[in-house]
């Protein structure tokens, strides 16, 4: 799971990943919005978008597997919601153009996350002067994440292995304990984090 | 409730960016104000806990299997602001991340899941359970009522974005959403009850910290959120609750969005739902069953709790024996 | 002047068990010192002092001085990029997303910024053999390279004092003999508190025996440590190499 997460390939080298940080932001977001600001049926500019993505993927040397597995696992919600847009007139063309656009701005965005690490979107945000709580917080939620899943992992392998019924009420109970646990935990290792801030001279 | 790219237009992206946004700039400056530096860290963390939570399998029937949103979990455990920070963090690393949820719909996820979901939650959490009285059985109660409601609500903001853009129908999204969303309301009360039932049974204290800070404060903040939220749900929901089949276009002339364009195109459905009774009817079962849904969901909230809480019963017939003469 | 002096230190947790009682030592600049005891003697609550880490509000007159300094407020900032304390679980200490920014978080918060910090960052990763770890995340570091990470950013820090915690925990054969090579090799005050008794017979020449928040012994290591009833009696164990130093 962890590893589907974390985009391995976001240290390769490649005329993309080389780019700085915010014209990496900044062409994925006016490629997105050009795709969403097209007038509805404008296939043209679908394909020319859909292109430039794909020339885009070449360049950046990202596994064409890889990019594909991110953009159909996202699929299922974006197939959900455009379905009900099939009720509308003209409804299978509205499905299709919604379900385009939709796809090529995952295509995008599966893009910038693949060739661009977290911590230089991170940079990006501070040099846009966002409040510091709020860079501050999601750089500690993107460095904890991946220790958090793990030890989500743990403790529930440890559980299962003193499981030994299958009741439904145990079912909802034990992830539920597990939730808790994590949490604890959480907040133990938040005032040791904050320990280890405090020592090297952090004051808010 | 992700909602991708592509399915908001503009108008939609840019109101419910901008709710958002003051949103999420007043839970900031909140927070800065009245949360220690101890604390900080926390907030950070609890999204990576949020995060993780969000990924643990809770098994439905078939196969399938239930997710937590968290959002009242995390309004319950550090505050209505600080759960705005934590759920927006969250948010926005799913969308930057792993591309789950559109860049540009992220206002409007901000606004249905960080704004909606945890503020709604709390302020019921905190009226249920002044309502039951503030024992762990009337928290518990008001938790499970909060989070069933929270989901419920977020689900129907999300419906009306999709709608105002044009994207789905109301007759259509809003069904679609309430009806699906109150049943995974349930999943998500008995989750977030049982998981806050265990922390109350291992580490009361930490239950504890988020009772009684300064009440002014608080509720000055809840009101600001309370603007912004009714604001949202104005524009998102008032034109298509409205009696009238061309609310949509009243409220484009209101907005000064008659770009006639934009008009015919979002109304250009040669079957207006008022000529399909079918659908109509749909919407009217939709509301009696929300408002039937809401009822039963109270219900069931106070008896999940009294179920968890069995000890606080023969505590006070303890009590009442040990003060007899 | 003595780098650390601790003048009956007491201290009590808020449930008021008494976790130190009336602590007493000094170190002098330059000398490495273990403080071993056994689970729950309160070392690492005697460490965490030594930072003003604990207690958590304002003291009037603190126990502890550091180079003549008391630890209190306001010489907080000062004592804190003086005495670099290494924490137990390197994941608390390692906290932000990359390597180069966890090093410079410390030389940050004192005012280094540009060429001359990130200078120093690939200074300091360099004394701790990391050189090009920059930018790898630390979910992806081995255990013994996240405790080298956060030593890395000690020594940014330009710390005259190291305190650690238990720093060989944890690591595999390999990554203890290159943390204690490292160690040996660094010249500053050293006072580690360890379960690693051979550590401690191989690199401090003084020892502190702390057990129950009491001292109960002090002295050179190849005395102390050889004194097999007393280590027995405070939960330890004389150390293998010195049953072959000393075969007696």
């Amino acid at each position: 799971m962890n590893r589907q997460l974390l985009s391995p390939y976001q240290h390769r080298s490649s005329p993309i990943h080389g780019l700085p940080p915010v014209w990496k932001c900044a062409g994925a977001l006016i490629i997105i919005f050009i795709i969403v600001l097209a007038p509805r049926f404008a296939w043209a500019v679908y394909a020319g978008m859909g292109g430039g993505l794909v020339f885009i993927a070449l360049l950046s040397r990202i596994p064409p597997r890889y990019l594909l597995k991110r953009i159909l696992c996202l699929e299922p919600f974006v197939l959900g919601v455009a379905v009900l847009s099939l009720l509308q007139a003209d409804g299978l063309y509205f499905f299709l153009s919604v379900l385009t656009k939709s796809t090529l701005c995952l295509f995008s965005m599966v893009l910038l996350a693949g060739s661009t690490p977290f911590s230089e979107l991170l940079a990006v945000l501070r040099r846009l002067r966002v409040p510091a709580l709020l860079v501050t917080t999601l750089a500690l939620t993107y460095r904890y994440l991946f220790l958090l899943l793990e030890e989500t992992a743990r403790m529930k392998r440890a559980r299962q292995s003193r499981t030994f019924t299958s009741r439904r009420g145990q079912a909802w109970r034990s992830p539920a304990l597990v939730t808790a646990l994590l949490f604890i935990r959480t907040s133990e290792r938040a005032e040791r984090v904050y320990n280890a801030m405090a020592a090297r001279g952090w004051r808010t | 409730m992700h909602i991708p790219d592509g399915f908001l237009d503009i108008k939609t992206a840019m109101i419910s960016g901008a709710l958002a946004a003051v949103g999420l700039g007043v839970a900031l400056r909140k927070v800065r104000q009245q949360i220690p530096a101890r604390r900080v860290p926390l907030i950070g963390l609890a999204g990576a806990f949020i995060f993780a939570a969000q990924m643990l399998n809770f098994p439905v029937a078939g196969g399938t299997s239930g997710h937590l949103l968290g959002a009242v979990l995390a309004a319950v455990l550090l505050g209505p602001g600080a759960a705005v920070i934590v759920l927006s963090s969250v948010l926005i690393l799913q969308c930057f991340m792993f591309a789950d949820g559109g860049v540009t719909a992220l206002g409007a996820n901000l606004f249905n899941m960080a704004l909606v979901a945890p503020v709604v939650g709390y302020g019921i959490y905190r009226a249920v359970s002044g309502l039951v009285g503030n024992s762990l059985r009337g928290r518990l109660c008001g938790i499970a009522f909060a989070a069933w409601c929270s989901t419920v609500a977020a689900s129907i903001a999300c419906a009306g974005q999709l709608a105002l853009a044009g994207t789905v129908q109301w007759s259509a999204a809003f069904p679609a959403m309430a009806n699906v969303h109150m049943l995974i309301g349930i999943g998500e009360a008995l989750i977030t009850t049982l998981v806050v039932a265990a922390l109350a049974r291992l580490r009361p204290d930490l239950l504890d910290e988020q009772t009684e800070p300064a009440r002014p404060a608080r509720y000055g903040e809840l009101a600001a959120y309370g603007l912004l939220i009714s604001i949202g749900l104005a524009v998102f929901i008032a034109p298509f609750a409205s009696p009238w089949p061309d609310g949509l276009e009243r409220v484009a002339v209101k907005l000064g969005f008659e770009h006639k364009a934009l008009v015919t195109l979002l109304g250009s459905s040669p079957l207006p739902d008022y000529a399909v009774p079918g659908l109509k009817s749909v919407m009217l079962s939709t509301i009696i069953a929300g408002c039937a849904g809401t009822l039963a969901a109270f219900v069931l909230a106070y008896v999940l709790a009294r179920f968890l809480t069995p000890a606080e019963a023969g505590k006070r017939i303890a009590r009442a024996r040990e003060s007899r003469p | 002047m003595n780098a650390l002096q601790v003048e009956k230190l007491s201290y009590q947790y808020p449930d008021h068990t008494e976790a130190l009682r009336e602590i007493t030592f000094s170190i002098a600049e330059g000398e490495r010192v273990g403080l071993i005891g056994p689970n729950g003697a309160g070392k690492s609550t005697l460490l965490l002092h030594l930072n003003g880490l604990l207690p958590g509000h304002r003291i009037a007159c603190p126990s502890v001085h550091v180079f003549g300094t008391p630890v209190m407020e306001p010489h907080l900032p000062a004592i804190r990029a003086q005495v670099g304390l290494l924490f137990q679980d390197p994941d608390d200490q390692l906290f932000c997303p990359t390597v180069r920014e966890d090093v410079a978080f410390g030389p940050q918060q004192l005012g280094l910024q540009g060429a001359e910090l990130w200078a120093r960052v690939a200074r300091s990763l360099e004394q701790v053999g990391l050189k090009g770890f920059e930018e790898r995340v630390p979910y992806h570091l081995s255990r013994g390279e996240k405790r080298r990470v956060c030593l890395a950013g000690l020594l940014a820090c330009q710390a005259r004092v190291l305190v650690l915690d238990e720093p060989t925990s944890d690591l595999d054969p390999r990554g203890r003999r290159e943390l204690k090579k490292l160690l040996g090799e660094l010249a500053m005050t050293q006072l580690i508190a360890t379960h690693d008794l051979e550590l401690v017979a191989e690199i401090c020449p003084r020892v502190i025996v702390l057990d129950q928040g009491i001292i109960v012994a002090e002295g050179p290591t190849g005395e102390v440590l050889a004194d097999e009833p007393l280590m027995l009696a405070h939960g330890l164990e004389k150390p293998h190499i010195l049953r072959h130093l000393h075969p007696h």
